[in-house]
C-alpha cells in the first residue's frame, strides 16, 4: 500500500504560477485527475513521479520526496502525455529495456506478461515508429507496468485510443486498483474520470478546485444553475408558460433567443413540451448553453 | 542493465542520418591521402604532406565534427524528443547513465574517426603505420576530451550543436592561432600534442608539451563530466507545457 502526498505544492515557472498552494494525499484506488487543457495537471503528475521539483512546498512517495530521488521509480510506474517513443525500437524491445533497466529478475518473461495485460502481443514485433497513437499509448502503458510497481501515474492515458481500446484500458485499470495498487490518471473529459475513478481531484487555473467522492462532485456539478436556449414557433408566448412554473428561475428574451435558468436540470426536460403545447408554440430547438467543462469548472471554483 | 543502456544509446545514435553521413568524411581523408601519391612524391614530402593531413584535417576537423554531432546527441537527442523520460523513470543513479552514454559515445566517435586516420596514414606515407598509429591515438584521447565537453554542453542548452560548432570554429580555429595563451584551452592542442609526441618525424609540432595537454585533458574531461551528471540529476521535464 503506497501512497502519494502533496503538501502546500505550488510550482512556477518565472513570473507564472502553474501550480498554486495545492495539498492532497492519493492511497489505494483509482483516482482521476480532472481540469481543463492548461491546469497544471501535467505538472502536478510531474512532481508527483519526481521529473520536477515543487518551488515551494513537499511531495513525497510514502516517507520519501520524490524529486531527486530515482529509487523511487522502484515503486512508481509512470506514462506520460508526450507519443515519443524510441521509434526504432520493436514494441517488445522497448517494453523489455524498461524490464531490464528496472533491474527486475527475469525481465523477459515480465515483458512479456505487460505486453499480454496491454493486449499487444501481435504488433508487438514491430517497430514503434510504424504503431497507431492508440498502440504507442498501450506500449508506453507496458514499459510502466513491466516491474509491477504499486503506484502508478497516468498523464492522459486515454487520448488518441479508439472506444474498445478505451474500454479495455479501463478494465486494466481497474483490475489493478482491485489488487490494492495506486492509481492516478489525468483528464480533460469528465465521462472518462466518472467512468472510472472512485475519487476525484478538479484541477483549475493550477487550484484545487474540488477533491473527494465523485458522486458527490458530480452532484455540485448537476445541481448548479443550468442555462438552456430554446427556439420555437412563439417564443413569446412559450417565455409565458414557462416562468409559470416554480423550477424555472428566469426566462430572459433578447435578440430573438430564449433563454432559460434553471436549478433542477431534470425539471426543465420535463416542463418544457407541455409548456409549449399550452403555449400553442412548435419547439424548434433546445439546447444547453453552458455545458462546456470550462463552465463547469469555472462553477466550482467560484462555489 | 548497462548492456541496454549501451545499446538502447547506440541504436538512437546509429539511427541517425546524420552519424551515417560523417563515414563519408573518414572516406574523404583516405580518399586526400590516396590522391597525393599520384603525385609520386618523395619519401620527405609524402610523409610532411601526410603528417599535415593528419593534423589539421583529420584531428583539427574530422574529430571536432563528428565528436559535437555525437556528443551532443548521446543526451541531447532523447532530451530533444522527450524519449529521455522512459530513461529517468527507472531506479539508475544518474552517474551511471552519464557514464554510460560518454563512453559508448566515445568509442562511437574513435570508431568513426581513428581507423580513417590510421588508413590516411598507412596511404599517404605509402606504408608506414606511426604517423596514422600516432594521429589515431591523439584522436582518441581528442575524442574522450569533445565527447565530455559536448554532452556536457547538450545538457547545459538546448543549442548545444551550435554552441559546440563556434567552439571548434571560433575558438579553436581563430583565437587559439592568434593567442596563444589560449591554446591550453583547445581540446585540438590537446589532441596535437599526443600525435606530434608519438608521431616521430612526420609529425607537426605542437604547441603544447605533452604533460601539460594531458593533464588539462583530463582535467577538463573530468569537470565535464560531472556537469553532466550534476545537470542530469536536475534536470526537470515539464511536459507539453514546456
Amino acid at each position: 500500500m503506497s501512497a502519494i502526498t502533496l503538501e502546500s505544492v505550488s510550482r512556477w515557472y518565472g513570473n507564472v504560477v502553474a501550480v498554486n498552494d495545492v495539498s492532497f494525499e492519493v492511497g489505494p484506488g483509482i483516482t482521476g485527475l480532472l481540469g481543463p487543457n492548461g491546469a497544471g495537471k501535467t505538472t502536478l503528475l510531474h512532481m508527483m513521479a519526481g521529473f520536477l521539483a515543487p518551488s515551494a512546498g513537499d511531495v513525497r512517495l510514502d516517507a520519501a520526496p520524490t524529486w531527486r530521488h530515482p529509487e523511487v521509480y522502484r515503486q512508481i510506474g509512470f506514462v506520460p502525455e508526450r507519443e515519443a517513443v524510441h521509434p526504432f525500437l520493436t514494441g517488445r524491445q522497448f517494453v523489455l529495456a524498461s524490464a531490464r533497466l528496472q533491474g527486475i529478475d527475469d525481465p523477459g518473461a515480465a515483458a512479456d506478461r505487460a505486453i499480454e495485460m496491454v493486449d499487444l502481443r501481435e504488433a508487438s514485433g514491430r517497430a514503434i515508429g510504424g504503431y497507431s497513437k492508440g498502440m504507442r499509448q498501450r506500449v508506453k502503458v507496458a514499459a510502466s507496468l513491466v516491474h509491477d510497481p504499486p503506484v502508478l501515474i497516468l498523464d492522459e492515458p486515454f487520448n488518441g485510443m479508439d472506444p474498445r481500446q478505451r474500454l479495455h484500458m479501463m478494465d486494466l485499470l481497474r483490475a489493478m486498483a482491485v489488487e490494492g495498487r495506486t492509481i492516478l490518471f489525468s483528464s480533460h473529459i469528465l465521462e472518462e474520470v466518472e467512468r472510472l475513478s472512485d475519487r476525484v481531484l478538479v484541477v483549475v487555473a493550477g487550484r484545487l478546485a474540488a477533491s473527494g467522492d465523485f458522486r458527490r462532485i458530480r452532484r455540485l456539478m448537476t445541481d448548479r444553475p443550468h442555462r438552456f436556449t430554446i427556439r420555437s414557433s412563439d417564443d413569446r408566448a412559450l417565455a409565458r408558460e414557462l416562468l409559470a412554473h416554480p423550477a424555472i428561475d428566469s426566462v430572459e428574451l433578447r435578440d430573438g433567443t430564449l433563454s432559460v435558468r434553471t436549478g433542477d436540470y431534470g425539471a426543465l426536460t420535463r416542463v418544457v413540451a407541455t409548456a409549449a403545447r399550452s403555449a400553442g408554440a412548435s419547439l424548434l430547438e433546445l439546447r444547453p448553453a453552458d455545458e462546456s467543462l470550462e463552465s463547469v469548472f469555472s462553477y466550482l471554483v467560484r462555489r | 542493465m548497462i548492456a541496454t543502456l549501451a545499446s538502447v544509446t547506440l541504436r538512437g545514435l546509429l539511427n541517425r542520418r546524420r552519424t551515417l553521413l560523417l563515414v563519408l568524411f573518414g572516406v574523404l581523408i583516405v580518399g586526400v591521402a590516396a590522391l597525393s601519391r599520384l603525385s609520386e612524391p618523395t619519401e620527405g614530402d609524402a610523409l610532411e604532406f601526410t603528417g599535415r593531413l593528419l593534423a589539421d584535417f583529420g584531428v583539427a576537423v574530422l574529430l571536432p565534427l563528428v565528436a559535437v554531432i555525437i556528443g551532443t546527441a548521446a543526451i541531447g537527442s532523447e532530451m530533444e524528443d522527450g524519449t529521455i523520460i522512459y530513461l529517468l523513470a527507472k531506479p539508475i543513479p544518474r552517474v551511471l547513465i552519464v557514464a554510460v552514454k560518454l563512453v559508448v559515445a566515445w568509442l562511437l566517435v574513435v570508431v568513426l574517426v581513428a581507423p580513417a586516420i590510421v588508413l590516411a596514414g598507412l596511404v599517404g606515407t605509402g606504408g608506414s603505420a606511426e604517423l596514422g598509429v600516432a594521429y589515431a591515438a591523439a584522436s582518441v584521447v581528442g575524442a574522450l576530451e569533445y565527447t565530455a565537453v559536448f554532452l556536457a554542453l547538450s545538457l547545459v542548452t538546448s543549442r548545444a550543436l551550435v554552441i559546440g560548432l563556434a567552439y571548434v570554429v571560433i575558438w579553436e580555429g581563430v583565437v587559439a592561432g592568434l593567442f596563444e595563451g589560449t591554446r591550453i584551452l583547445s581540446i585540438r592542442q590537446h589532441a596535437l600534442a599526443v600525435g606530434d609526441a608519438l608521431g616521430g618525424d612526420g609529425a607537426v609540432r605542437a604547441e603544447l608539451g605533452v604533460g601539460s595537454a594531458l593533464v588539462v585533458a583530463a582535467v577538463v574531461t573530468v569537470l565535464a563530466f560531472a556537469l553532466a551528471v550534476r545537470r542530469l540529476q536536475r534536470v526537470e521535464l515539464r511536459g507539453d507545457t514546456a
